[in-house]
C-alpha cells in the first residue's frame, strides 16, 4: 500500500525523456502565453514586454523606431486597398532588381509609414487610379479598378498585393500614370486577344504552339522588358497564363523605375529574391513541360508573407479600417471598432442588398473569436462596472452599449445602432454631448470609444453562482494504452500542470481511470491515500461517490501526485484490452454535473463495450473505398446518435470535453469527436502515438489547455443592425435556442463563425454593427460579458465588395463550409463545390468589374488573388484526401469546425523554410526565414526543409544533403541514419541554435507545441512530406498550381460565352 | 417446565415428538386435534453420540443407513431394512460382523450415530457443477456487509464490533468485505496498491451474471480471456480455488486482518447527502445481491457466510422497504393487514430470490440489525430463515443484545454456537407415514417420494431439505400425517412400530463433513380401542410449541386467520376429546395430568407476542417467528410461556407462578421470557437497596439476596443465542412493564381491592387464566 515513491522524492519532469531541446524550457511556451492570460486577476495582469518585439502602438512613429523592421510588405498589407501608387511593383521591381526591395532605402524615403499606412488610401491618391477613379467610371475606385484583379494576379509574383492592383487597373485611359504603363497596352491585349485565346489553350492541356505566343500580350512584353534580362523567363512564364490580363491591363506595366516612392511601399518583400533566382530553374522545367512553358510558376500569386509587425487603427477618420491579414503580425489599437483578433467580416464592407451580395459570389459571414489571444503589446481589453444595475442595454434589442450609439437630445437619449430604438439614458449614465456631438465623457468611458469591452455581471446574468474551475481528468488503463505509454505520459502530463492549474480555493480536480470498467479515486483528505472506486457497470453508469470525486486542488495535491504516479504501475499487468469510453465519459459527467467544467478525456483505442461503443468499421469502410462505394464518406460521419445526445446533455450541465487521443490505431474520430464539438471542447490527436515524440507535445498540449485563456459556462449571442440577420452560427458549442450558442467551454483558440443574411436593404453610405456579446465565468469565478463591437460601412458598389473582401476570413469560411459538407457529401462533389466557389467569386469579379479585360485573360481581384491557390490547397488538403485514413479526416474536419482564421491558414496551405542554410541565410527582422512555394521545384535533395502547419512539423532530409550540416542540425550523422523515433535536440553550434530557435519561435507562433517527424525522400514519411506540396500534380488527378489556374480560367471562360 | 429442567427429553436422539404413540388411522389422527410431530435437533451436541469412521451402509432399495432396528441374520450376514422391509446383503467388509462382535451403528443405545463423509459435495441435485464445487475447502468463509448510513457513534460501535469479530477469526478463515449506503461497495481486499472498491448502484437490481461480469469473474474461457487473466492464474495455482474472486475479494483472515483494519479505520458513514425530512438512502438489497453474486462467483457450494450489519430500512433499489419521506412512517401489522404496505410484498419477492440463489450456492444469510425503527427483517425473513442464518435485533450497535450476540458467533470453544455449514435433512419412515413439511430454517429440496403428502405445512412436497446454516441449537419441525388407505387398518398384519430416520449430513466449521443418522421408533396404537396409551405419549409441551409454530405460520400465510380463535377452537376440541366429564357439567371436568399444562400453555401462547402481534413491529414478530421455529422445544416452550423465579429471605430460590400475584415488596423475581430477562425487585427491596443496605456488613445476606438473581440471569444470557436483553427494574418503574405484560392479569384495576398490600395490579381488560379455565370448562363440555 506504501506509496511507490517516497514523497520527497523528486519527481521526475517528463517521464520518456524529452528530447533536451525541449528540456531546456519545455515551458516556453507556455510561459509566454501566461503573460497574457486574460483570466487573470488584475493584479497579475502587468504586461510583460512582449517577445521582444516593438513597442505597443503608445510609440507614435512606428516607423523611427523600428529601424528595418517595417519591411515594406508588411505595410503594404495593411494599406492593402488603396495606395495606388505602388506600382505593379509585384514582379516587375522585385524581379529586375532584386536591389529594390530589400534595400532599407526606400524605405527609408517613404513616407511616413504611421500616417501613411493608416491613411495610406489618401495619401496614394496621389496616384491617379486610386484617388481619381471618377466613381462614375469605376465603381470603386481603387479597387474597383479591374485591373486590380489582375495585377493581382501579376503581383502574385513577389510583391505586395493590394497596390499592384490598383496601379495595374488603372484602366488604360482612367489614369494617367497608367498611362504610361500601357495605356496602349491595354488595348494591346484586347487586341491579342484571339492569340491569347490560342494561348490559353495550352493550359487547357494542349500545348498550344502558340501558347508561347500568346502571352505576349503587348502589356507584358513592355513590362516584361522593362525589368531587365531576368524578366525573359519570367515574363514569359509568367505571362502565358496570366499574361493576357496583365498585359490587358495598362497597370501593369508600370515599370519599377517608374514607379513612385509610395510604390515602394507595396514592394515585394524578400521572396523576390528567392524568386528570382529560382525562376531560371523554373523555366527551365517549363521548358520541358509545353503546355506550363508560358506560364513562369513563380510569377504566379503565392502568400508574401510579412516578416515586421503592423501597427493597425480599427478606425480612421471615423471609418472602419480593413485588417491586416489574419496571419501576419500585427498590433491593434481599438479606437472604436473591435480588434480584428475578435471578430472580422468576410467583407469589411457590407452590400446594401442581398442582390448585390449574390452577384458577387462572396460570403458574407463573421469570423468571431471572442477570448482571442491578444498581442503583448496590445492594450488590455478594459473591464467596465456597472454597479448593481448592469452594463446600459438597448431595451428592445438588447444590445450593449457601444461606441456606436448615438446619443441625442442632450444625451437623455441614445438611439441603438443595431435596432434603431430610441431609448431613454439612465438617469445616472446621463452625460451633455459636446459641439462634436458625441457625449463629453466618450473618450473616458472605454464603452464608448472601444470596439471591446468587459462588463461586469450582475446576478441578473446568473442562474446560480458562478461555477467554480473544475478539471476532471479521465486516463485510459485498457492494456494498450498501459503498453504504449499513453498512459504514464498522459499521468506524467497531468502531474506537471497541476501546478498550472489556476490558484486558489475554487479550482477543483478529480480523476478516472478506466478500461472495461470506471475507476474513480477519492481524494479526500482524511483518507491516507486515495481510493480506488470502481463503476462496473458500463452499460448504465453512475457516480459512486457525490464528493470526494472532485475536490479543491489545494487539499488533494499529495494524493494526486501519488496517485497520478502509481496509475501506470498499478496497471502494469493489466490484460483488460477493452475500452469503454462513453460509459467513462458520461459516469464523470455525473460526478461533475453539480458544478460543470472541463473533462480531459485520454483515450487510446477505440471504445468497444459499454455506453457508446462503437464498432470497428473502418475495415468495412475501407473494402467499400475500393469497391467505390459512394457512401464511403459516411464514415466520417458519427456512429449513432448515442454520444451526440451524451453531448448535448453535458452542454446542458456545463460539462467542457477535451479529448486527447493517443493511439496506433483506428479510434473512430468521427464519433468521439462529437462531443467535443457540442461542448466546446477540442480534440487532440497523436497517431502513430509514440511515447518518445508525444509526450512532451501531449504535456505542452495539456498545458497550454489549461493555461490558456478561457472561460466557462458561456452563452454567445451577436446581434447585426436592422437589415441583417444572423443566418447560422459554426463551430463547437451547442445549441438550444435559435440565437444563442451555448459554450460549456470557450477559450481563446476557439473561433465560431457566424454566417449573416440580409432580411433588408442597406442604406448606401450608412454603416452596419455586428455586436457579439459572451456572458461568460472567468476561472477566477467571475462572471463577466464581453461584448465586441464592429461597425462597418454598407456599399452599393460591386467592386467595393471586392476590393474590401477579406481573403483569410473568405477562405475560412469556405474552409469551414467544406469541412461540413464533407461527411455527408462525396468528396468529389465537395470538390467541384469548392471549386465552384473559387469560380464563380472570379467570374462575378470578370463579368462586372472588369469588363474591359479580355476573355483571354484570368483576372483575380487584387484582395482575392490568393483564392485560387488557397482553394487548391483545400482541394488537397487532408479532409479532402480520399486516400487519406478515416481518422486523419474526421480529425481535419474537427479541428476545422472551431478553427481560428489565423491557424486555419497554414492548415491548408503550409509554411516550408529551408533549415540547411539557416546560418547563412539573410535575416531580415524576423526569426523564421520567409517561406518557400510549396513545390517539389523548390526542395532540393541537397536541403533540408522543415514544413508546418500549426499541428505537425515535417523536417525533410534531402538524399544528398552535406553529412557536417545534417550532423550539426540533427545530430544524424546521414539521411539514411537516425530512427524515426527523432528527437530535436541543441547541439552547440550556430545552425542548430538557429534551428531551435525558429522552432520554438514557431510554437509561440502557432501557440501549438508541433509534432516533429522525420521524413526522407523514398520512405513513407518523404511520401507524406511531399503530399503538403500542394503546388505540384499529384499523379492520382490532382492539378497542379498552374494547372489549376488554367482550368479556372476555362471555366470561367465557359460561363461567360454562355 | 422446570420439573423437566434435569432431565433430558431428548435424549441422544434430539428428537421429540407431540405424540409419542400413533394412532393408526388418518382419521384418528385428525381426531386427535394435536398434530403429528417432531421436533428434531438435527445436530445437537450428545456425549454419547459415536462417530464412526466410514461410510454409512445403506439399504439397496430405500437407501436409508443401516441402524440399530434393523433385523440382522448373522449366519446368511444379511440385514433386513425396516423401512422397506428389503433383505440386504452385509458387504465383505462387514464380514466379521457376529452377535458379539456388532459395529456400532447396531448397538441399540446408539440409535443417532454419526458417520464421517469423504466428500462434503454430496448434493448433486443441488445445481451445483461438480467440477467447481471445491474438493477441499477448510476454511469457514465470511462476507461482511456493514450499512454505512448511521449516526458516528453507532457507526463507531458497528465497526469496533467488526474489528473484534475480525480477530476472533480463525486465520485460515476467508474474509470479503461489502459496504453500502446509497451504493454498495465491493472491497477488494486482495489488492495491494490502494484501497480499491467496486461500486454499485443502489437502485439497480443485479443478477449473479451481472455481478459475475463487472466484477470481473467470469470464469475464463467462457467470456472471452480479457477479464484479469493475471488474476487467475496467480488465484488458480496455489489453492486450487475455482475463481480469481477467492484472491481478489476473499482472503484469508490472517492475511487481511491489518487490510480490514484500516479500511474500517477509514471507512466513512455514506457520503451522499441526505435532505432533510428524508430518511438515508440505504441499498440493503442490491448489497446483499451483490454479496451473493460474489460468493455465488468465487466459492459456490462452499460454507459461506453473508453477514449482514444493518442500521435502518433500506430505501434504494430492489428490497426497498418504506419511501424515504420520513412522513412515511414505517409499515405496521396493521398496514400489512389492510394491505396498506406498497413496498412490502415485492421486498419480500426479492428476498425469495435471493433466498433461491443462496440456497443454491449454500450459503447462508445472517442480518444484524440495529435501529431504533424497523429495518426490514420482516421483509428478510424468508432468506434468513431459508439459509438457517442467525438474526439478531437489537436497538443499537452498542447494546449488549448486538455486542454479545455478534462476538459470540466468532468465538469458539465452549459456547460456540456450533456453526455448521451447507446441511441437509433427510426424512426416512416406515409406510403409511406421510410428510407433510418442517416448519424451521431449511428449504424444500423438492424431493418427491411415496412419503411426501398431499397437503404442505411450510417447507414441504419433499423428503430432503437444504440448511445452508445450522447450529447445535437448529431445532427443526417436522409434521406427518398419516396415508389415508386402509389397508394398514387391518389389525395384526402389521408392524406394531413405527420407525423414522433422520439424517443429516452437514459440514463442521473445521471443513469435516459428517452424516448424522438418527433412528427413532414409536408405537402404532389403536386409538379406536384404548386412548390410554394415546394419551400417556402426549407431549404437552412439544404440543404448545408446536401449536405455538402452526398458528405463527397460518398467520403469516393465510389472509384473516384468527389465530385466538383456531387456537381456543383446537384447544376445545382437545379437552373435549380427552377430558373427563359429565356432559353440559362444567364442573365435573377434569383433565389427565398429562394434559394438565397444556391449556395453561395455550393461555400464554394466546397472550403472547405470536398471536398478539399489534403490540409489535413486524420487524419484532418476525424476529420473535424466526427464534421460535428454530429453538429448541424447551427454549420455545419459555418464549411461549416464561419462566419466573422468586427470591426471598429464608427460602431457596424457587419456581413462582407467572402470576400478578406473586409479586411482592419483599421479594425478587427473575422472570425469563426468552427475549428478555427480568429482574424485578419488590418496593421494600428497592428501598433497602437504595439506602445501600447491601453494602454494610452486618447486612450481607441481603446483598446475596440481590446478586442471586443476578448470577441467575447471567446463567441464562450466556447459554442463549442471541443474547437476551437484560432489564433490571423496580417495583412501580417503568421497565417494570417488561414484567407486568407476562403476569396473569389475576388482579386487575376491577378487582383491585381483594388484593393484598404490598401485591401489584396490573391495568389490563385482558382476561385472567381463571376466567380462561372457566369458559374453556364451559365450552369443553359442551354437547
Amino acid at each position: 500500500m506504501a506509496a511507490p515513491v517516497p514523497p520527497g522524492a523528486p519527481r521526475q519532469q517528463p517521464p520518456t525523456g524529452p528530447p533536451p531541446n525541449f528540456q531546456q524550457n519545455p515551458n516556453a511556451l507556455a510561459d509566454n502565453f501566461q503573460n497574457m492570460n486574460l483570466n487573470r486577476p488584475p493584479s497579475s495582469n502587468t504586461r510583460q514586454p512582449p517577445f521582444g518585439q516593438p513597442p505597443p502602438f503608445s510609440s507614435s512613429a512606428p516607423a523611427s523606431q523600428r529601424p528595418g523592421p517595417f519591411p515594406p510588405g508588411a505595410v503594404p498589407r495593411p494599406a492593402s486597398g488603396p495606395p495606388t501608387p505602388t506600382l505593379p511593383p509585384n514582379m516587375a521591381p522585385g524581379r529586375p532588381s532584386g536591389a529594390p526591395f530589400g534595400q532599407p532605402p526606400p524605405f527609408g524615403s517613404r513616407p511616413p509609414p504611421p500616417g501613411a499606412f493608416p491613411s495610406s488610401m489618401p495619401p496614394s491618391a496621389g496616384s491617379p487610379p486610386y484617388g481619381a477613379p471618377p466613381p462614375g467610371a469605376r465603381p470603386s475606385p481603387v479597387n474597383m479598378m479591374p485591373s486590380g484583379a489582375p495585377s493581382g494576379f501579376i503581383s502574385n509574383g513577389p510583391p505586395a498585393p493590394t497596390f499592384q492592383g490598383g496601379q495595374r487597373f488603372a484602366p488604360p485611359g482612367s489614369s494617367q500614370q497608367q498611362a504610361p504603363m500601357g495605356a496602349p497596352p491595354a488595348m494591346g491585349p484586347p487586341g491579342r486577344a484571339p492569340p491569347q485565346a490560342g494561348a490559353m489553350h495550352p493550359f487547357m492541356g494542349s500545348p498550344g504552339a502558340g501558347a508561347s505566343q500568346v502571352p505576349p500580350p503587348s502589356g507584358m512584353n513592355q513590362v516584361a522588358p522593362t525589368f531587365g534580362g531576368p524578366p525573359q523567363a519570367m515574363s514569359g512564364s509568367v505571362v502565358s497564363p496570366y499574361a493576357p490580363q496583365m498585359s490587358s491591363q495598362p497597370g501593369v506595366p508600370p515599370m519599377p523605375g517608374s514607379m513612385p516612392p509610395p510604390r515602394m511601399y507595396g514592394m515585394p518583400p524578400p521572396m523576390q529574391n528567392q524568386m528570382t533566382a529560382i525562376s531560371p530553374v523554373i523555366g527551365q522545367t517549363g521548358g520541358t513541360q509545353p503546355g506550363a512553358s508560358k506560364i513562369d510558376p513563380n510569377q504566379i500569386p503565392r502568400p508574401i508573407p510579412s516578416s515586421s509587425v503592423i501597427l493597425h487603427d480599427t478606425r480612421q477618420g471615423n471609418q472602419a479600417n480593413p485588417p491586416p491579414p489574419a496571419t501576419s503580425d500585427y498590433i491593434v489599437r481599438d479606437t472604436g471598432n473591435c480588434s480584428p483578433r475578435y471578430m472580422r467580416c468576410t467583407i469589411n464592407q457590407i452590400p446594401c442588398t442581398a442582390d448585390l451580395l449574390t452577384t458577387s459570389g462572396m460570403q458574407l459571414a463573421l469570423l468571431v473569436q471572442p477570448l482571442a489571444l491578444p498581442h503583448p503589446s496590445e492594450e488590455p481589453i478594459q473591464i467596465v462596472d456597472f454597479g448593481e444595475g448592469g452594463p446600459v442595454r438597448c431595451s428592445r434589442c438588447k444590445g450593449y452599449i457601444n461606441p456606436f450609439m448615438k446619443f441625442i437630445d442632450q444625451g437623455r437619449r441614445f438611439i441603438c445602432n443595431l435596432c434603431g430604438f430610441t431609448d431613454e439614458t439612465p438617469r445616472d449614465y446621463h452625460c451633455n454631448l459636446g459641439p462634436d456631438g458625441r457625449r463629453r465623457d466618450a473618450d473616458e468611458r472605454p464603452e464608448l470609444c472601444r470596439g471591446t469591452v468587459e462588463f461586469v455581471a450582475t446576478k441578473e446574468y446568473m442562474v446560480r453562482e458562478p461555477m467554480p474551475a473544475v478539471y476532471f481528468f479521465l486516463i485510459d488503463v485498457s492494456m494498450n494504452a498501459i503498453q504504449t505509454g499513453a498512459t504514464a505520459a498522459a499521468c506524467s502530463s497531468i502531474n506537471q500542470v497541476i501546478a498550472d492549474l489556476p490558484e486558489g480555493p475554487r479550482t477543483m480536480v478529480g480523476i478516472a481511470t478506466f478500461d472495461s470498467t470506471i475507476h474513480f479515486y477519492n481524494l479526500k483528505r482524511v483518507l491516507q491515500q486515495p481510493q480506488m472506486l470502481i463503476v462496473p457497470d458500463v452499460q448504465d453508469v453512475y457516480t459512486p461517490l457525490q464528493t470526494d470525486v472532485i475536490v479543491p486542488v489545494s487539499e488533494c495535491r499529495q494524493h494526486l501526485e501519488l496517485l497520478l504516479e502509481s496509475i501506470p504501475t498499478m496497471f502494469e499487468n493489466t490484460r483488460t484490452s477493452e475500452s469503454a469510453f462513453g460509459a467513462a465519459i458520461k459516469a464523470a459527467f455525473l460526478a461533475m454535473k453539480s458544478t460543470g467544467g472541463k473533462l480531459m478525456v485520454f483515450q487510446s483505442v477505440l471504445p468497444s463495450i459499454g455506453l457508446g461503443a462503437l464498432a470497428a468499421r473502418e475495415a468495412e469502410g475501407r473494402s467499400n473505398i475500393s469497391a467505390g462505394d459512394k457512401e464511403a464518406h459516411k464514415l466520417l460521419q458519427p456512429a449513432d446518435k448515442t454520444l451526440k445526445d451524451m453531448a448535448v446533455e453535458f452542454a446542458e450541465y456545463q460539462v467542457c470535453v477535451d479529448v486527447f487521443i493517443t493511439t496506433k490505431t483506428y479510434v473512430d474520430i468521427a464519433s468521439i469527436s462529437v462531443i467535443p464539438k457540442v461542448t466546446g471542447g477540442q480534440v487532440y490527436y497523436y497517431h502513430p502515438f509514440s511515447v518518445v515524440l508525444d509526450s512532451v507535445k501531449l504535456y505542452n498540449d495539456l498545458r497550454w489547455n489549461v493555461s490558456r485563456p478561457q472561460g466557462f459556462e458561456a452563452v454567445m449571442r451577436v446581434r447585426c443592425s436592422q437589415g441583417i440577420q444572423v443566418q447560422e452560427y459554426h463551430g463547437n458549442f451547442c445549441k438550444r435556442i435559435p440565437t444563442d450558442v451555448d459554450l460549456p467551454g470557450i477559450d481563446c483558440d476557439k473561433a465560431i463563425m457566424v454566417t449573416l443574411k440580409h432580411d433588408d436593404k442597406l442604406q448606401d453610405g450608412a454603416e452596419c454593427a455586428f455586436q457579439c456579446a459572451l456572458l461568460y465565468t472567468t476561472v477566477y469565478g467571475e462572471r463577466r460579458i464581453r461584448v465586441t463591437t464592429l461597425s462597418l460601412p454598407c456599399t452599393s458598389n460591386l467592386s467595393n465588395l471586392f476590393r474590401m473582401a477579406d481573403l483569410d476570413t473568405q477562405f475560412v469560411c469556405f474552409l469551414k463550409q467544406a469541412a461540413r459538407e464533407i461527411p455527408i457529401t462525396p468528396p468529389l462533389h465537395v470538390r467541384e463545390q469548392v471549386t465552384n466557389f473559387c469560380i464563380n467569386i472570379l467570374l462575378s469579379y470578370r463579368k462586372f468589374c472588369a469588363t474591359v479585360s479580355s476573355s483571354g485573360q484570368l483576372i483575380l481581384p487584387e484582395a482575392l488573388k490568393l483564392l485560387p491557390l488557397y482553394t487548391l490547397a483545400l482541394i488537397k488538403s487532408a479532409g479532402l484526401r480520399i486516400e487519406g485514413k478515416i481518422d486523419d479526416r474526421s480529425f481535419w474536419i474537427n479541428y476545422v469546425s472551431s478553427v481560428s482564421t489565423p491557424s486555419a491558414i497554414p492548415l491548408v496551405y503550409p509554411r516550408m523554410i529551408a533549415v540547411h542554410d539557416l546560418d547563412t541565410q539573410e535575416v531580415n527582422g524576423s526569426i523564421v526565414p520567409a517561406p518557400l512555394p510549396l513545390s517539389s521545384e523548390h526542395v532540393s535533395d541537397e536541403g533540408i526543409y522543415l514544413l508546418e502547419n500549426g499541428q505537425d512539423c515535417l523536417i525533410y532530409v534531402g538524399n544528398s544533403v552535406n553529412p557536417d550540416i545534417l550532423q550539426q542540425s540533427l545530430g544524424v550523422p546521414s539521411a539514411d541514419q537516425g530512427g524515426a523515433e527523432f528527437n530535436l535536440q541543441q547541439y552547440d553550434n550556430p545552425l542548430s541554435k538557429k534551428l531551435n530557435e525558429v522552432i520554438n519561435e514557431i510554437r509561440r507562433q502557432r501557440c501549438s507545441f508541433l509534432r516533429l517527424r522525420l521524413c526522407r525522400k523514398g520512405e513513407q514519411s518523404g511520401m507524406a512530406f511531399f503530399s503538403y506540396l500542394i503546388e505540384d500534380k499529384v499523379p492520382t488527378g490532382g492539378l497542379s498550381y498552374v494547372e489549376f489556374l488554367v482550368h479556372i480560367h476555362r471555366q470561367i471562360q465557359m460561363k461567360m460565352s454562355s | 417446565m422446570s420439573e423437566m429442567a434435569n432431565m433430558d427429553p431428548e435424549g441422544i436422539d434430539g428428537v421429540r415428538m407431540s405424540w409419542n404413540s400413533w394412532p393408526r388411522t388418518k382419521v384418528e389422527a385428525s381426531k386427535c386435534v394435536i398434530p403429528l410431530a417432531a421436533c428434531i435437533s438435527p445436530i445437537r451436541h450428545h456425549p454419547d453420540i459415536q462417530t464412526l469412521p466410514y461410510a454409512p451402509l445403506r439399504c439397496k432399495t430405500c437407501a436409508s443407513p443401516l441402524n440399530c432396528f434393523a433385523r440382522v441374520d448373522f449366519t446368511a450376514k444379511i440385514w433386513i431394512c425396516p423401512f422397506c422391509f428389503q433383505r440386504n446383503h452385509f458387504p465383505p467388509h462387514y464380514g466379521m460382523i457376529s452377535e458379539t462382535n456388532l459395529p456400532a451403528e447396531l448397538y441399540p443405545q446408539f440409535t443417532t450415530v454419526q458417520y464421517t463423509l469423504p466428500n462434503p459435495s454430496i448434493n448433486p441435485q443441488m445445481g451445483v457443477d461438480p467440477n467447481a464445487s471445491p474438493a477441499l475447502s477448510p476454511s469457514p468463509v465470511f462476507v461482511f456487509v456493514l450499512d454505512t448510513c448511521m449516526i458516528e457513534e453507532e457507526f463507531d460501535y458497528v465497526r469496533s464490533a467488526m474489528k473484534r469479530a475480525i480477530g476472533l477469526l480463525p486465520e485460515n478463515a476467508l474474509v470479503g468485505f461489502v459496504s453500502f449506503g446509497t451504493q454498495a461497495h465491493v472491497h477488494e481486499l486482495g489488492f495491494s496498491d490502494m484501497s480499491k472498491v467496486f461500486v454499485f448502484r443502489g437502485t439497480k437490481e443485479v443478477t449473479k451474471d451481472q455481478v459475475m461480469e463487472q466484477l470481473g469473474l467470469t470464469v475464463p474461457g467462457r467470456r472471452g480471456p480479457a477479464a484479469s487473466a493475471a488474476y487467475q492464474q496467480k488465484g488458480m495455482m496455489p489453492n486450487g480455488f475455482p475463481s480469481s474472486g477467492v484472491t481478489r475479494f476473499l482472503l484469508p483472515a490472517s492475511d487481511c486482518e491489518f487490510t480490514l483494519n484500516s479500511l474500517l479505520d477509514e471507512l466513512q458513514t455514506d457520503q451522499w447527502p441526505v435532505q432533510p425530512g428524508t430518511r438515508a438512502s440505504r441499498c440493503t438489497g442490491v448489497a446483499l445481491s451483490v454479496a451473493a453474486g460474489l460468493l455465488g462467483a468465487c466459492l459456490p457450494g462452499t460454507g459461506a457466510r453473508i453477514i449482514t450489519l444493518v442500521g435502518g430500512p433500506c430505501t434504494e433499489g430492489p428490497g426497498t422497504i418504506i419511501s424515504k419521506d420520513l412522513s412515511d412512517p414505517v409499515r405496521s401489522h396493521k398496514d400489512l393487514d389492510k394491505d396498506a404496505a406498497p413496498y412490502f410484498k415485492k421486498a419480500v419477492k426479492f428476498y425469495d430470490g435471493l433466498a433461491k440463489q443462496l440456497v443454491s450456492q449454500g450459503h447462508v444469510l445472517d442480518v444484524f440489525a440495529s435501529a431504533l425503527d424497523q429495518v426490514g427483517v420482516a421483509e428478510m425473513k424468508v432468506a434468513v430463515e431459508r439459509t438457517g442464518g442467525l438474526a439478531v435485533l437489537a436497538e443499537s450497535f452498542g447494546h449488549s443484545v448486538f455486542k454479545d450476540s455478534f462476538k459470540r458467533v466468532f468465538e469458539d470453544g465452549e459456547h460456540s454456537l456450533g456453526l455448521c455449514f451447507n446441511g441437509t435433512l433427510e426424512v426416512n419412515c416406515s409406510k403409511d407415514i406421510k410428510i407433510q413439511g418442517i416448519i424451521g430454517p431449511c428449504t424444500s429440496m423438492e424431493k418427491k417420494g411415496p412419503n411426501v403428502a398431499d397437503t404442505v405445512i411450510g417447507e414441504g412436497n419433499t423428503s430432503a431439505w437444504k440448511m445452508c446454516g445450522l447450529d447445535k441449537s437448529t431445532c427443526l419441525t417436522v409434521f406427518f400425517d398419516l396415508s389415508s388407505t386402509d389397508r394398514s387398518n387391518t389389525p395384526g398384519t402389521v408392524n406394531p412400530q413405527l420407525y423414522l430416520q433422520f439424517l443429516t449430513s452437514y459440514q463442521t466449521p473445521e471443513g469435516q463433513s459428517l452424516l448424522r443418522v438418527t433412528t427413532v421408533t414409536r408405537q402404532w396404537v389403536d386409538s379406536t380401542v384404548s386412548s390410554e396409551e394415546l394419551v400417556q405419549g402426549f407431549d404437552q409441551e412439544t404440543a404448545a410449541v408446536v401449536m405455538g409454530r402452526l398458528a405463527s405460520l397460518k398467520m403469516e400465510i393465510e389472509e384473516g386467520f384468527d389465530a385466538t380463535r383456531w387456537l381456543d377452537r383446537n384447544l376445545i376440541r382437545l379437552c373435549s376429546k380427552f377430558g373427563d366429564y359429565r356432559k353440559d357439567d362444567p364442573s365435573s371436568f377434569t383433565l389427565n395430568p398429562c394434559f394438565s399444562l397444556f391449556p395453561q400453555f395455550m393461555f400464554n401462547l394466546r397472550r403472547s407476542q405470536f398471536v398478539q402481534v399489534f403490540n409489535n413491529s413486524p420487524d419484532e414478530t418476525a424476529y420473535f417467528r424466526m427464534l421460535l421455529n428454530k429453538e429448541n422445544i424447551t427454549n420455545a416452550a419459555v418464549m411461549l410461556q416464561p419462566s419466573l423465579i422468586s427470591y426471598s429471605f429464608n427460602t431457596l430460590p424457587q419456581p413462582a407462578l407467572l402470576d400478578v400475584a406473586s409479586i411482592a415488596a419483599d421479594r425478587i423475581l427473575l422472570l425469563d421470557s426468552y427475549f428478555s430477562v427480568v429482574i424485578f425487585h419488590g418496593m421494600t427491596i428497592a428501598q433497602w437497596r437504595n439506602m445501600g443496605y447491601q453494602n454494610q456488613t452486618e447486612h450481607q445476606a441481603f446483598a446475596q439476596l440481590l446478586q442471586a438473581p443476578q448470577d441467575d440471569a447471567q446463567m441464562i444470557i450466556r447459554e442463549r443465542f442471541p443474547v437476551p436483553r437484560l432489564v433490571v427494574c423496580d417495583q412501580h418503574g417503568s421497565q417494570a412493564r417488561f414484567l407486568l405484560a407476562k403476569l396473569n392479569p389475576s388482579a386487575t384495576y376491577n378487582n383491585a381491592h381483594e388484593m393484598a398490600a404490598g401485591s401489584d395490579v396490573i391495568f389490563t381488560d385482558d382476561v385472567s387464566l381463571q376466567v380462561f379455565f372457566e369458559h374453556l370448562q364451559r365450552l369443553a363440555v359442551q354437547s
